[in-house]
């Protein structure tokens, strides 16, 4: 659904993000299209702009875990970081002053908050917020030394995808830390799991994807795994990319 | 859009480029085309970058480049 990108223009103006889209297309003349808006995409966006003012008030502290020990590890490694799914940026102000940080988002929404608190806090770590598709990254092969994913492999309609690029950008002998739910198979923590699906599904997330899916690429070497938090149901995976 | 959003009103008002939307070059080295993978040529006065090679031109809005082919302006 990516490859005729570039002929579609703006075609789903008046679903995604009603408002940040008349912002920017203010003056220009109404698109007319005929391709079905990308429903999914439009859904999660939506989801997140409406959660943006209130999202690390709600989510910050029951995500903690993870980022404090994704950071940790984050933190020992040098050069440039790239966050995929940067969000309001929450972890920006916790990463090592040695690091070069690149934050990328889908959501414009999340992307302003991101931006006002690394211009409020001087944030020197971080080099550059862009909004991208973690599908279609705007980086050269090997760009990074780090990438970290946390909490959106499985909000995102085509994770294949946005590991495929994960796994391009990021340096040979370089690191991708994922953070993510990953579906157990059976137990307490599948009861737990199919307990808390109303309200993930909220937040367009689809805790359903095997861990293999996702870490198991041929470019990466899965080094190290964890499982976080009160009940373990997070998982943080360390990635080696391997030389070519 | 943050319902009452505003700028930063508690400190000194950000530099004039910043406030503009200008951003380091030596950033944009970094970055290339989402869809050709080509590298991009920044226009200051437009603050877009341009990709000969997809023939487009993304916007920068308020120092945040929009790397979207979507949201991007095709050009001849």
């Amino acid at each position: 659904m990516f490859e005729d990108k570039s002929r579609r223009r703006n075609p789903s103006a008046t679903t995604m993000d009603d408002e940040d889209r008349r912002r920017r297309h203010s003056g220009a003349a109404p698109v007319a299209s005929a391709s079905p808006p990308r429903l999914d995409e439009a859904a999660v966006l939506a989801a997140y702009s409406r959660w943006a003012p209130i999202y690390d008030w709600v989510f910050g502290r029951v995500f903690d875990a993870g980022r404090k020990a994704a950071v940790e590890i984050i933190n020992r490694r040098r050069g440039a970081l790239l966050e995929v799914g940067v969000g309001t940026g929450i972890t920006l102000p916790r990463y090592a002053p040695h690091l070069t940080v690149t934050g990328i988002d889908l959501s414009p929404a999340m992307l302003a908050v991101a931006r006002r608190r690394v211009e409020a806090g001087g944030i020197a770590t971080v080099a550059a917020l862009h909004e991208m598709d973690a599908t279609c990254l705007g980086f050269a092969d090997g760009s990074f030394e780090t990438v970290a994913v946390m909490y959106t492999i499985t909000v995102v309609p085509h994770p294949d995808a946005v590991m495929a690029e994960v796994e391009r950008v990021t340096a040979p002998g370089g690191e991708a830390i994922i953070v993510s739910h990953f579906a157990s198979e059976s137990g307490w923590r599948r009861a737990i799991e199919t307990a808390l699906t109303p309200f993930t599904k909220k937040l367009g997330w689809r805790p359903d994807f095997p861990i293999d899916r996702i870490l198991g690429r041929p470019g990466f070497e899965l080094i190290e795994t964890k499982r976080l938090g009160l009940f373990g149901i997070f998982t943080v995976a360390r990635l080696r990319r391997k030389a070519d | 859009m943050i319902p009452g959003e505003s700028p930063v009103t508690d400190a000194a008002p950000p530099p004039e480029d910043r406030q503009r939307g200008r951003i380091d070059p030596k950033l944009l080295e970094l970055l290339v085309c989402p869809l050709t993978k080509a590298r991009l040529d920044y226009d200051a006065d437009r603050q877009e970058l341009v990709s000969r090679s997809a023939r487009l031109a993304y916007p920068i809005r308020d120092g945040i480049p929009i790397m979207l082919p979507d949201e991007a302006r095709p050009i001849d």
